[in-house]
């Protein structure tokens, strides 16, 4: 019941329960008498002063230094006198140079097809095992389902640095329990399969825990008469449960487009100990080699600003596609 | 109900986050606000070396009203300098820092750290000519030199002596001997090439007599692709193109593994590798002795330097003159060199403390090499170096870890690499408004 009135309520929250469970589906034609006006919209200060903490650390540990990153990536050193310049040096206004240098570099664009790459292999694999685990956990006759949700869900928990140094050893010839002495883990090709894994697992758990709870906000008389009609252990999965998980599904898709976007921790782990991977080898390591390595901060700064522009578009885009996707699915 | 927990936790996090901020906040502010109380001056210095904590308890001891507190950082080499560059902007660094020869220019350049004359004086009677060119610039003195990190080959004495082999003194002998110890046993190496450590490369460079770069008042040559430096690649190129030697980079735990269990029996280090030797390949002690780096021509004793050290004081320092008699106490005093010898495994660059006692044990790691430490004073005088490294040593590296790593990995000619640093390094000094040619 509570679920339903969740459901009429004036803003349902995307994401927590899936639209798709609209109370226009359920038996009964029992929705509609739920729609009642929300209860009495008084002034109240609280949802403001609730925000309050958040909007604040957002708008100074986020917003306030991007804007200084943009306004940095107007800038460039200027060399002072003496022979290393260390005699006043200062930051000159380069207009766009240093926006033009990031595109006109073919090593950036290669550093974006590198991430592609990787997020080709690991957002399907995420969403695939993510998907598997959670309709196999969410079976009727699946056992020690605690124990099993707890060992998927744990790699999560796991820090994106120890995982990657655990991988490491794992890939590693001398020391690899899986092979490694056949297998070059660290082939030109082989590691864009190996940095997928280390990126998949760190998510894999935290992506079957969402669609595993949706799974279990469904209403399960669905499932029963499905049952009772005959249908299957696998029919009911595939033919009801995968649909009504589809805009979850959905949402976790995006989140792990953003999340791959994002790829750092784990081929900067990686990198000191295969020559496979090179210090600008996603875009965001290459922000972090301009500004923190090559000490061009600016640069750094440019590069970080023209990624954030395409991460937007590109959520942006990713989004819209699949909301129709979902859309058609519910239809 | 995993929900409920997730949105619980979220805002468990959320306050955490505030919490934490709150009090980082409120540490730092303390950290700033301290001034010129009553008590002891307290130094901060930060230092990666094994051992260092020693050296710093004798100086407490020594000195009740500067308390020197030692820091390690979070990454050794250039993590620890751009952390430093990127923390000067924001006031935060230590008094004093441990400085590789090879990046002071760059944290020169970055006014990181401050010129010392007024607090040292005069430091020619204390150190040679060649350790004060690295750390003097424009007349000023911005660092005390710790050692002097001679290359040398270190190989493997029971697995040599098996095969009948012994240390090579050119370079054509240890090709020679790479391919006896290979083909005898396919699963062993006389050593590696390392993408990951520049600074290595740079020293077979200096060997084989490259300068990359060369400064004339404030004009900068850069020849990173001289012909000296190519024949360092192509000599290893083709080493590595036979499979003679592992193009495996230095200490990653695959590289731990084949020096302890014998795949690798050589390793062209430095001075400072029985330092290191016992965290790298523990199970060998005593197995390892120390030669002279092979040479180009038969009885040429030049060699580079790989590492090497000074420590500088920082333009953050609220007590420079303190900081400053630090280091020199250190480096240069009878005092502390002893025990940089005993506990650091350093080789001293002040020329009273080459002939210090200490120097006639070898460090606990070369038990079997009585006179190590001769050899390394030996090798010490043949030290040729760059003119001057250049305020950009940082782009280099980075560039040489990149493009060698590239090449081995597509087994591409690694002198193609040398172009690439080149490039890159000239591009930088340029855009930065260095006059460089090159």
């Amino acid at each position: 019941m509570s679920a339903i009135e969740d459901q009429a309520g004036p803003r349902p929250r995307p994401g927590t329960l899936p639209p798709g469970v609209g109370p226009r589906r359920l038996p009964g034609g029992l929705a509609p008498a739920f729609r009642s006006r929300p209860r009495g919209r008084r002034r109240t200060l609280l949802p403001q002063f609730l925000l309050a903490p958040a909007v604040l650390l957002f708008l100074l540990f986020t917003v306030a230094p991007g804007v200084y990153a943009i306004y940095l990536s107007f800038l460039k050193p200027q060399i002072g006198g003496g022979l290393l310049g260390n005699e006043n040096p200062k930051d000159v206004f380069a207009g766009l140079e240093n926006y033009r240098a990031t595109l006109a570099d073919s090593e950036f664009w290669h550093s974006i097809l590198r991430m592609l790459l990787v997020a080709g292999i690991g957002v399907p694999a995420t969403i695939f095992f993510a998907t598997l685990f959670a309709l196999c956990l969410d079976a009727k006759r699946a056992r020690l389902v605690g124990i099993a949700r707890l060992a998927i869900f744990l790699p999560y928990a796991v820090p994106g640095v120890i995982a990657s140094l655990l991988w490491g050893f794992i890939y590693l010839p001398a020391t690899s329990p899986i092979g490694g002495d056949h297998i070059d883990y660290f082939g030109s090709g082989q590691v864009f399969f190996s940095v997928a894994n280390v990126a998949v697992w760190g998510v894999l758990g935290f992506n079957m825990v969402v669609l595993y709870t949706t799974l279990r906000s469904l209403p399960r008389e669905l499932f029963e008469a499905a049952e009772i009609d005959g249908a299957s252990e696998l029919q009911i999965a595939l033919r009801i449960k995968l649909p009504l998980l589809a805009p979850t599904m959905t949402l976790v898709t995006v989140f792990s487009l953003i999340g791959a976007l994002q790829l750092f921790n784990e081929p900067t782990t990686l990198k000191p100990i295969a020559n496979a991977i090179s210090s600008t080898w996603v875009p965001l390591m290459r922000v972090y080699t301009d500004a923190f390595v090559n000490n061009d901060i600016h640069r750094g700064a440019a590069t970080s600003f023209l990624l954030i522009i395409m991460t937007v578009a590109a959520t942006a885009v990713a989004n819209l596609l699949l909301r129709r996707i979902s859309r058609r699915s519910e239809r | 109900m995993l929900g409920g927990y997730l949105k619980k936790a979220a805002i468990l996090g959320l306050a955490a986050t505030t919490a934490l901020t709150t009090l980082a906040a409120c540490g730092s502010s303390k950290d700033s606000s301290d001034g010129k109380s009553d008590g002891p001056v307290k130094l901060t210095f930060v230092n990666w070396d094994g051992g260092m904590k020693d050296v710093v308890d004798e100086w407490n001891r020594q000195n009740p009203n500067v308390q020197v507190e030692l820091t390690k950082p979070s990454g050794t080499g250039y993590t620890l300098y751009n952390k430093l560059i990127t923390n000067n902007r924001a006031g935060t660094n230590p008094d004093t820092t441990e400085v590789e020869y090879q990046a002071l220019p760059a944290l020169i350049a970055n006014k990181v750290v401050v010129p010392i004359d007024d607090y040292v004086g005069d430091l020619s009677s204390d150190f040679d000519k060649a350790s004060l060119a690295q750390v003097q610039f424009d007349g000023k003195t911005y660092g005390v030199p710790q050692n002097i990190c001679p290359m040398i080959f270190f190989y493997r004495k029971d697995i040599f002596d098996q095969l009948g082999l012994k240390a090579p003194a050119t370079w054509d002998e240890y090709a020679a001997a790479a391919e006896t110890i290979h083909k005898h046993n396919p699963k062993q190496f006389i050593g590696n090439f390392t993408a990951v450590d520049a600074g290595w490369f740079a020293g077979l460079a200096q060997q084989a007599g490259a300068n990359w770069w060369t400064a004339s008042g404030s004009k900068w040559t850069v020849a990173i692709d001289d012909a000296p430096t190519r024949k360092v690649a192509d000599y290893w190129g083709d080493l590595i193109q036979k499979g003679l030697v592992s193009p495996e980079p230095n200490w990653s735990p695959q590289w731990n593994t084949d020096m302890n269990n014998g795949t690798l029996v050589g390793w062209v280090s430095a001075q400072w590798a029985p330092n290191q030797l016992p965290g790298i390949a523990k199970d060998t002690a005593g197995k390892w002795v120390a030669a002279p780096l092979p040479a180009w021509t038969p009885g040429d004793q030049t060699v580079g330097i790989w590492g090497g050290e000074s420590e500088a004081v920082t333009a953050n320092s609220k007590h420079p003159a303190e900081a400053a008699k630090f280091v020199k106490w250190m480096n240069s005093s009878a005092g502390g060199a002893k025990i940089l010898i005993e506990k650091v495994s350093a080789f001293p660059a002040s020329k009273a403390n080459q002939q210090l006692d200490a120097l006639r044990t070898p460090p606990p790691f070369m038990s079997n090499q009585p006179d190590y430490n001769t050899l390394m004073a030996q090798q010490a005088g043949n030290v040729r170096t760059f003119q001057i490294w250049g305020p950009n040593a940082n782009v280099t590296f980075d560039s040489y870890s990149n493009a060698f790593a590239a090449a081995l990995q597509r087994k591409t000619p690694l002198s193609a690499a040398l172009t690439e640093m080149q490039q890159a390094t000239v591009g930088d000094m340029k855009q930065r408004g260095f006059d460089a040619t090159g």
